[in-house]
């Protein structure tokens, strides 16, 4: 009885990771605000897609489900969050912040109540989004800036 | 000469007067159970084949004609663990040998009602079937008798929802895969098909009987994984009245950083009951309440109920009875934990599991009404026949209150109406019939079950359900055999009909050591009204309601073993098979960014279940454990299915002593494989009980310290298992 009771803590106490944690499979990075938050904010989730939504319904084949949303009172104190994403291995066309509208949200109104409010850029070519690779564990530094001053519709990028 | 011929006559003469002397005595005692109280019906037998008596009703017995000498004497009682005892019988006198007999809980009672809608002997059921007794509830001081039901072998309790071999997994309140009957009547609530296992206070309850595997043959939807049966206490002749007291306090979190409030919190309880029988009449009431400050923030809860009971016999074979009760509670809501920052107190931490997400759940509570009214006559005009009818009407009632949220709140009205007619006949020995019809009509007022298009409408929609079944059992030789099937229909908001046909089989071989048993039968489950019509926005999304959902059907098997290996021994074990298919789940539609209840899963669970009852070292120390060993695997995505844990063991020892008893539960289950819907991290689940108590004629105190160790693990979803908790429970029974 003693060894079954001595095999494990059970949950404790974990600080705020800046890094990946170990065991953790997604993407871990920071987010930069920029801009006031509007007033109308109910939340900003980030989400990846595996390849680039080109229509309205691709709008929803995001990954995780359901979205983590990234906690808004550090947009006006230190200005930056860090976030753990978990993701599938797999590579990620597009990782965004998605900033959501106060209501509810379905398929006919999800273009008029989200915004794109910044992505993850390739290095090489700051004009395009990063392409990010999850391969069984976490991979850090996926950071973006997200400025609410400067958001679009998601169809603003459709062909 | 002539004197020793005198002599060897006189030697003649007197070795028949010698060999005529008394050469028996007499064993005289009383046989009383631990707490000194007389046990009237022990059988006392001189071993190994000598005489039998019993005890009268102050426990008194009286052996004659024993021989003298070392003599064995045996006695056993139903319900307790036989003792014996070698006397020194002198020749011609008595001797004394007094008795305590410790209870044996595992065979408290061995006639079970459950498993075939009949009386019949526990070993003789072809299903597995888990007993907790009244001494078990009294010892574990629980305030609902869910927790009580969650050490049963084979069951776990999973955030209040009941899991019998893992059928049910977590489903947020919505769609039980197990049937709650009360005294033998439906009561899963008419709405969401949940479970309110407050419905029934706990101080009224005198045993459970949980049948595991399908049940739908006999109880048709809802019983898809097992039933659980809460028995009440017989009113008794006279004027009887109970009052049980309970106080506790909640211990602050394992961990200082976790700490959420600067006060003690506590729990505290009053029941109190009367009844009064004489000649045919019998009629009991009983009221309560209750409060807990709970172990999280926002974790209060009030509760109050009323029960109410009468029997009349206007024939010595007719009984003619009702019930009812009404309960309401009003509690906080705390889940979920908080991971955000901004949204609690974080102190730096990636989560605070005792701190709510403020961001939509600051303020959130509920108010939940429930009361059930049942009437029922049975008669048994002769050993062959018996038969009865019963009304029953079960309505909940709950708000959910939510600041946050537009609209803030969602209300729901449900009435679930029953009648059932049964006959169960035994024209003669070897074969017994059971038939009968059960209707169910259920209907729903709400704004969150309406399945309206705008958030916040309210609609009614019904249900109506109306069944016939059969079962019949045959003894050939030594085999006795069941088969028997249960056809439903069933039609929502009065539209089509349909219909499900749920047969089983079964067998029980009796062995000299004890019995094997196999089952086999179909079970279904037809979806509530709640998962038809659910109409709200959750996580962001809308969800939808799909009132084309159909049933969930499957298929489950079983074949087990009750084994005694000696007196201090016994066992029962099972292995058992269920493959299901459009088991029902929550679905988010990407094309259109819905969430939907739909028939996507097909399911297989395939386990060991396995429980020993043993008195290893001393009659006054009992032990058992229970084990489950689970497979369960969602056949579409070839993974695990969730929220069932791989292994379940359940340790148990009690010690008696004169009117002092002390017991401790050790629960250990495997860790949950992931959380689809947060990503947690899972830890094994390790909780250990301890409790003590002291009765003494009409006054028993309990104490249980609930998880010692104040070990924290997700019993689901950021749903926590409690801190420790330490109860003492003050009970006088007049």
């Amino acid at each position: 009885m003693l060894m079954l009771l001595g095999c494990d803590e059970g949950l404790t106490p974990r600080q705020t990771p800046t890094t990946c944690p170990p065991g953790f499979v997604g993407i871990c990075g920071t987010v930069t605000f920029r801009g006031a938050l509007p007033d109308s904010t109910d939340a900003v989730y980030v989400v990846a897609y595996a390849r680039f939504p080109t229509s309205q319904a691709d709008l929803f084949l995001f990954q995780p489900l359901p979205p983590p949303s990234l906690p808004l009172d550090s947009v006006a104190t230190s200005g930056t969050q860090h976030y753990l994403l978990p993701l599938p291995s797999g590579s990620y066309a597009w990782v965004l912040a998605a900033w959501k509208k106060v209501g509810p949200i379905s398929a006919a109104n999800a273009d008029s109540l989200l915004r794109e409010a910044g992505y993850f850029r390739d290095p090489a070519d700051t004009t395009r989004p990063g392409t990010v690779v999850v391969a069984g564990s976490g991979t850090d530094a996926i950071d973006f800036v997200v400025d609410f001053t400067n958001m679009h519709p998601v169809s603003y990028y459709f062909p | 000469m002539s004197v020793l011929r005198t002599a060897a006559l006189l030697l003649l003469a007197a070795t028949p007067l010698a060999a005529q002397r008394p050469a028996t005595g007499t064993v005289t005692g009383t046989v009383r159970d631990s707490g000194g109280g007389a046990i009237a019906g022990a059988q006392v037998r001189r071993l190994p084949d000598g005489a039998v008596t019993l005890t009268d009703s102050d426990g008194r017995y009286r052996l004659e004609q024993v021989p003298a000498g070392s003599v064995t004497v045996h006695v056993a009682r139903i319900g307790f663990y036989p003792q014996q005892l070698v006397v020194l019988v002198p020749a011609g006198d008595s001797v004394r040998a007094d008795f305590r007999l410790q209870a044996n809980p595992m065979f408290l009672p061995s006639v079970v009602v459950t498993a075939a809608k009949r009386s019949q002997l526990l070993d003789q059921a072809a299903t597995s079937v888990a007993l907790v007794g009244e001494q078990q509830i009294a010892r574990r001081a629980v305030n609902t008798i869910d927790e009580a039901v969650d050490k049963a072998p084979g069951v776990q309790m999973i955030a209040g929802q009941v899991n019998v071999r893992g059928s049910s997994g977590f489903v947020e309140g919505l769609g039980s895969r197990v049937l709650l009957l009360v005294d033998g009547v439906p009561a899963n609530q008419g709405d969401r098909g949940g479970i309110n296992w407050d419905v029934v206070p706990v101080d009224q309850v005198a045993r459970v009987e949980v049948v595991k595997g399908a049940g739908s043959a006999l109880y048709g939807s809802s019983a898809f994984g097992g039933v659980v049966n809460l028995i009440t206490r017989e009113l008794p002749l006279g004027f009887h009245a109970r009052l049980r007291a309970t106080g506790g306090v909640f211990a602050d979190p394992p961990h200082d950083v976790w700490t959420f409030r600067d006060y003690r919190g506590i729990q505290d309880g009053l029941d109190v009951a009367g009844s009064y029988g004489r000649g045919s009449v019998r009629a009991g009431l009983s009221g309560g309440a209750r409060h807990s400050d709970g172990y999280r923030q926002q974790d209060r809860a009030d509760h109050w109920q009323i029960t109410a009971r009468g029997d009349w016999r206007p024939a010595p074979a007719t009984l003619v009875g009702f019930s009812g009760a009404w309960a309401s509670d009003q509690y906080q809501v705390p889940e979920p934990w908080c991971v955000r920052p901004g949204q609690c107190a974080d102190r730096g931490q990636a989560f605070q599991p005792f701190l709510i997400d403020a961001k939509d759940n600051a303020g959130n509570w509920t108010r939940s009404d429930k009361g059930y009214f049942t009437a029922q006559v049975s008669r048994t005009p002769s050993e062959r026949n018996s038969w009865l009818v019963r009304a029953s009407w079960l309505r909940t009632h709950f708000i959910d209150r939510y600041p946050q949220r537009q609209p803030p709140s969602d209300f729901s009205i449900a009435n679930r109406i029953g009648a059932e007619g049964r006959l169960v006949s035994r024209p003669d020995s070897l074969h017994t019939v059971t038939v009968g019809l059960e209707l169910t009509r259920s209907d729903d007022e709400s704004n969150i079950f309406s399945g309206a298009s705008i958030l916040g409408t309210t609609h009614t929609h019904t249900e109506g359900a109306y069944a016939a079944y059969a079962e019949a059992e045959q003894v050939v030789g030594r085999l006795r055999f069941t088969v028997g099937a249960r056809s439903d229909f069933l039609t929502v908001d009065g539209g089509g009909v349909t219909a499900f046909l749920s047969p089983r089989a079964g067998a029980v071989w009796p062995t000299a050591s004890g019995s094997w048993r196999a089952s086999v039968g179909r079970a279904y489950r037809t979806p509530s009204l709640a998962e038809r019509f659910v109409t709200t926005y959750a996580l962001g999304f809308r969800v939808i309601p799909n009132p084309a959902l159909r049933s969930e059907d499957g298929w489950s098997a079983e074949a087990g073993r009750m084994w005694i290996a000696s007196p201090w021994l016994r066992g029962d074990a099972a292995v058992f098979f269920t493959r299901a298919r459009d088991l029902i789940e929550p679905v988010f539609i990407k094309d259109s960014g819905f969430i939907q209840f739909q028939n996507v899963q097909r399911a297989q669970l395939l386990g060991l279940d396995l429980s020993v009852a043993a008195t290893p070292l001393t009659r006054r120390l009992t032990t058992t454990l229970a084990y489950q060993l689970l497979d369960a695997r969602d056949l579409g995505s070839d993974s695990v299915l969730l929220y069932r844990p791989r292994h379940l063991l359940t340790v148990s020892a009690d010690y008696a002593w004169r009117s002092f008893e002390g017991g401790a539960d050790l629960r250990v289950s495997s860790a949950f494989e992931r959380d689809p819907l947060f990503g947690d991290r899972q830890v094994p689940g390790r909780v250990l009980d301890l409790r003590a108590g002291w009765t003494e004629g009409p006054w028993a105190v309990h104490a249980k310290v609930a998880n010692v160790l104040n070990y924290i693990y997700n019993l689901g979803p950021r749903i926590l298992e409690p801190v420790r908790t330490a109860t003492v429970t003050l009970t006088f029974s007049y």
